[in-house]
């Protein structure tokens, strides 16, 4: 996939962007503190250093997210990408980290590649990366044990797979959103956002 | 020396040798002789023997001395390697002494080096030393000459001093001889004083007198300008007094210009009076003028409103007159409008009825339209069917021109049959075949008469057909005309109806904009929802692995949570046990069965028993401990009640009774208190 310098192909596209949600995933289980920094590894990607869990547990369930993901964008059925993070303690969902995936669904029929070259896409991607990084800055401590979960809008249609099942949105109550950059790949565009429970606080 | 040996030995055997070799030739001729001289050669042989012996013993000898001479050799040798070897050790030792001794010396030579420069160093220092010394010493010596000339200026003072010491003992001595003197006159003049203070007692005494006569004096002064000032009043009082004089003198004059001048007065009273009067009506009439230039003003104003007015009515009136209506009066005019009014009612009702009309007509017009364009389309259908029939006109003609031909061609045939046969030879078959040529002819002809009578008949049609729409065109713009003069009389009906629709606009425009804000606030809010997590459930379903993080941490943790809470229950029910076992202190065994029970073999109950064993045994040692003090105390008290007869109670707290045996009463008894501050017992009673 990668060999096409030139363009870049619908299958090229999804794998791309299950790539870039692997990485995301990660960074912001390791930014925001879900899982204790001693089970990631730093390995280079993107000309940047990122950070990888070792956790096998979480390992083989991202696999299963990620494979399963990139079938549904090969599909061009996929929405949403939103990965929750709730307190354990109350149940409360805490912040949503969201990407909007907006498929190019006349790419599925003409399997001619566009005009874009994976080095600016993986550009694109790395500020995105740095973005996610950065917003540890104004994001609210999270102070009780916390988990995460990982919701995918689909189209209504779509058939369900085992091991999947329908859940809730997990709005959070009285949010504040921020918008993040937005990467494309002339097939897939990815515009990522945070929303976090506002505190009363500040 | 055994080399040196051998070569002895060797060169004796080759003398030997030679020597035996060389008696050979001398021998032979001898040997001729041999059976005579046996006995010769024997004895040459035993001299020889002999000799050889004597050369042996002398060679023995020789050895003998040569060995001697080898030991004396060697002896010397040995000698002489001991005295060489002496000598080397000698040397050695006196090289090492050397060598020592060399080293000393280099020591002593770097020692003396570093001495050198010590003395160098030492031997600059003493330079800068001495230079500093000398520098020194030329300051010193500069100071001495100082000191030196400093010095003889002394001594010059000292001198001079010495000279003044003796001017001023002699002075001294003039002073003594002065003081003296003084003494002397000062004695004189201490009796002088004396006098003096007698004198200035006196001069005192007079003093005093004398300021006695100056203080009688100033008041006499006191009095005198008394006097004077007096005097002076006096001198004042008489000038008034004059002045008083002049002016008595001049009272008829006075009274007679006082009458004069109330009169005057009187009379300016009047006329100020008068004066105050005049002001008054001044006043008055001033405020009159006022008045009068306001009502002025005011009459001006009304004029010009009055011109006005006249200039309106005269409008009015010309208004009335241009417009040929007798309005003279705003009753007329109110009638006018009214009239106006009941005018412009019925010209709206006429332009509504109009409006009507034009609509009626426009409709009717559409419908004309409509009509025009069917008749259109039929006069177009009409006309391609003529087109139609023309070209089927035109065929037929052609088929007509074709047929005439063949019948020209059948009839020349025919003729030529007919030149060539006889008359006579005429077949039937032929004629038959002429009359039905003939007989098509004729057929043929009917039909494009017909098809002639048909072409007219459409022409006439569309002939008819065009007359209709002209007619309907006519009718057309009739309407379209009329319609133009109903647009123009109802002009006015128009310009209001374009002003409401205008009204209208606007407020659908304003109406408009109000629900293009409200969409994008809606467009905002769903935005935001969305940007919240929300969907739309018709078109979207969010799903998620059943085994996510989430649920595993959640199941983790209410089976933690579980599991607390057994531990909880469990402790409790330990807890509850053990306080269960604490009530029931004595029976050991049933705690223990308590433990058992429990199935824990707990620690703490161990301990918990251990404590129980110990508080169980002090506690019966304190009730032994206490059994014994009241047993001794009992027999205490009752040899001290034997013994001395005396006993002592303790009633309450620090108070005492003692009560004796040999009381009267059994109920005597003194009481005693002890206070607490002195500890002091005190006897109450």
């Amino acid at each position: 996939m990668t060999s096409t310098l030139k363009g870049i192909t619908l299958k090229g596209s999804a794998e791309l962007v299950a790539e870039f949600f692997s990485f995301g995933i990660n960074s912001i289980l390791y930014q925001r503190g879900i899982y204790p920094p001693e089970t990631f590894t730093r390995i280079t990607h993107y000309d940047m250093s990122l950070q990888l869990t070792t956790d096998p547990k979480l390992k083989n369930y991202l696999t299963n997210v990620v494979s399963q993901l990139k079938e549904w964008l090969f599909e061009c059925t996929v929405q949403k990408l939103v990965l929750v993070i709730t307190c354990l303690e109350t149940s409360e969902v805490l912040e949503r980290w969201q990407f909007d995936i907006e498929c190019d669904k006349s790419a599925k029929e003409s399997s001619a590649p566009r005009e874009k070259s994976i080095k600016t896409i993986q550009d694109e991607i790395r500020s995105v990366i740095r973005q996610i990084t950065a917003t540890i800055t104004f994001l609210p401590l999270l102070e009780t044990p916390c988990a995460f979960d990982l919701l995918v809008y689909t189209d209504k249609d779509l058939l369900v797979p085992d091991k999947w099942e329908e859940s809730g949105p997990n709005i959070i109550n009285q949010s504040e959103e921020v918008r993040l950059r937005s990467f494309t790949t002339s097939i897939h565009k990815v515009n990522s956002m945070v929303a976090y429970k506002r505190t009363d606080s500040v | 020396m055994d080399l040196d040996d051998d070569t002895s030995v060797l060169s004796t055997l080759k003398s030997f040798n030679s020597f035996i070799s060389l008696p050979e030739h001398p021998q032979r001729p001898s040997d001729h002789s041999a059976t005579g001289s046996g006995i010769l050669h024997n004895q040459y042989k035993r001299s020889m023997e002999l000799l050889e012996a004597a050369e042996k013993v002398q060679s023995k000898n020789r050895y003998l001395q040569l060995d001697q001479e080898k030991k004396r050799m060697e002896m010397s040798h040995k000698r002489a390697r001991f005295e060489l070897e002496r000598a080397v050790s000698d040397n050695a030792r006196d090289l090492e002494h050397e060598v020592d001794r060399n080293q000393d010396l280099v020591g002593r030579i770097k020692k003396l080096e570093g001495r050198e420069t010590d003395a160098a160093k030492n031997l600059c220092e003493q330079v800068e030393a001495s230079r500093a010394l000398r520098k020194n010493l030329d300051g010193l010596n500069k100071k001495i000459d100082e000191r030196d000339s400093r010095l003889n200026t002394a001594n010059q003072t000292i001198s001079s001093m010495k000279d003044e010491i003796r001017e001023l003992k002699q002075q001294m001595q003039n002073k003594d001889s002065t003081i003296s003197a003084q003494t002397l006159e000062n004695q004189e003049l201490q009796e002088q004083l004396d006098l003096q203070r007698r004198k200035y007692q006196e001069v005192s005494q007079l003093c005093q007198s004398l300021q006695a006569a100056e203080s009688s004096c100033s008041e006499h002064v006191i009095k005198i300008k008394e006097l004077e000032r007096r005097l002076a009043f006096q001198e004042e009082d008489i000038a008034i007094v004059k002045t008083v004089k002049l002016e008595v003198a001049r009272l008829p004059d006075l009274e007679k210009e006082l009458k004069r001048l109330r009169d005057d007065n009187a009379f300016l009273r009047e006329s100020r009076e008068n004066c105050s009067l005049l002001k008054e009506e001044v006043e008055g009439l001033r405020r009159k003028l006022e008045r009068m230039e306001k009502t002025k003003e005011e009459l001006v104003n009304m004029e010009l409103e009055k011109e006005r007015l006249a200039e309106k009515l005269k409008a009015w009136e010309n208004l009335g007159q241009s417009t040929g209506l007798n309005i003279r009066k705003p009753d007329d005019l109110s009638r006018e409008v009214i009239q106006i009014q009941q005018r412009e009612i019925a010209l709206k009702e006429q332009n509504y009825s109009l409006n009507s009309r034009v609509r009626s007509v426009e409709r009717s017009q559409a419908e004309l339209r409509a009509e025009l364009s069917q008749q259109r389309s039929r006069t177009m259908e009409e006309q391609k069917k003529r087109e139609a029939q023309d070209a089927l006109v035109r065929r037929l003609q052609k088929r007509i021109l074709l047929l005439t031909k063949e019948r020209d061609g059948m009839r020349a045939i025919l003729e030529s049959y007919d030149s060539e046969l006889a008359p006579t030879e005429y077949s039937p078959q032929l004629s038959k075949r002429l009359r039905e040529a003939e007989d098509i002819l004729q057929k043929t002809q009917n039909h494009n008469a017909e098809m002639e009578t048909q072409l007219t008949k459409a022409q006439e049609e569309t002939g008819t057909l065009k007359l209709q729409l002209h007619t309907v065109e006519m009718e057309l713009e009739r309407l379209k005309k009329q319609q133009a003069s109903v647009a123009d009389s109802s002009s006015l009906t128009t310009k209001e109806e374009v002003g409401i629709l205008r009204q209208k606009i606007e407020d659908l425009e304003a109406e408009r904009q109000r629900l293009e804000e409200q969409n994008n606030i809606l467009e905002m809010r769903l935005e935001r929802h969305n940007l919240q997590g929300d969907y739309d459930p018709v078109k979207t379903r969010v799903l998620h692995l059943k085994m996510n993080p989430t649920s595993v941490a959640k199941q983790q943790r209410q089976q933690e949570v579980d599991a607390l809470r057994e531990e909880v229950t469990h402790l409790r029910e330990l807890v509850r046990s053990l306080q269960d076992g604490g009530a029931l202190v004595h029976s050991q065994d049933e705690s223990s069965l308590h433990g058992s029970s429990l199935g824990l073999s707990l620690p703490p109950s161990k301990e918990v028993l251990d404590l129980r064993k110990q508080m169980e045994s002090s506690e019966l040692r304190n009730q032994r401990l206490k059994e014994v003090f009241q047993r001794k105390i009992q027999e205490f008290r009752t040899v001290c009640y034997v013994l001395t007869g005396y006993q002592i109670d303790i009633t309450t707290e620090n108070q005492y009774r003692l009560a004796s045996v040999y009381a009267e009463h059994m109920d005597d008894s003194l009481l005693f208190k002890k206070t607490a501050v002195c500890r002091n017992v005190g006897l109450l009673l």
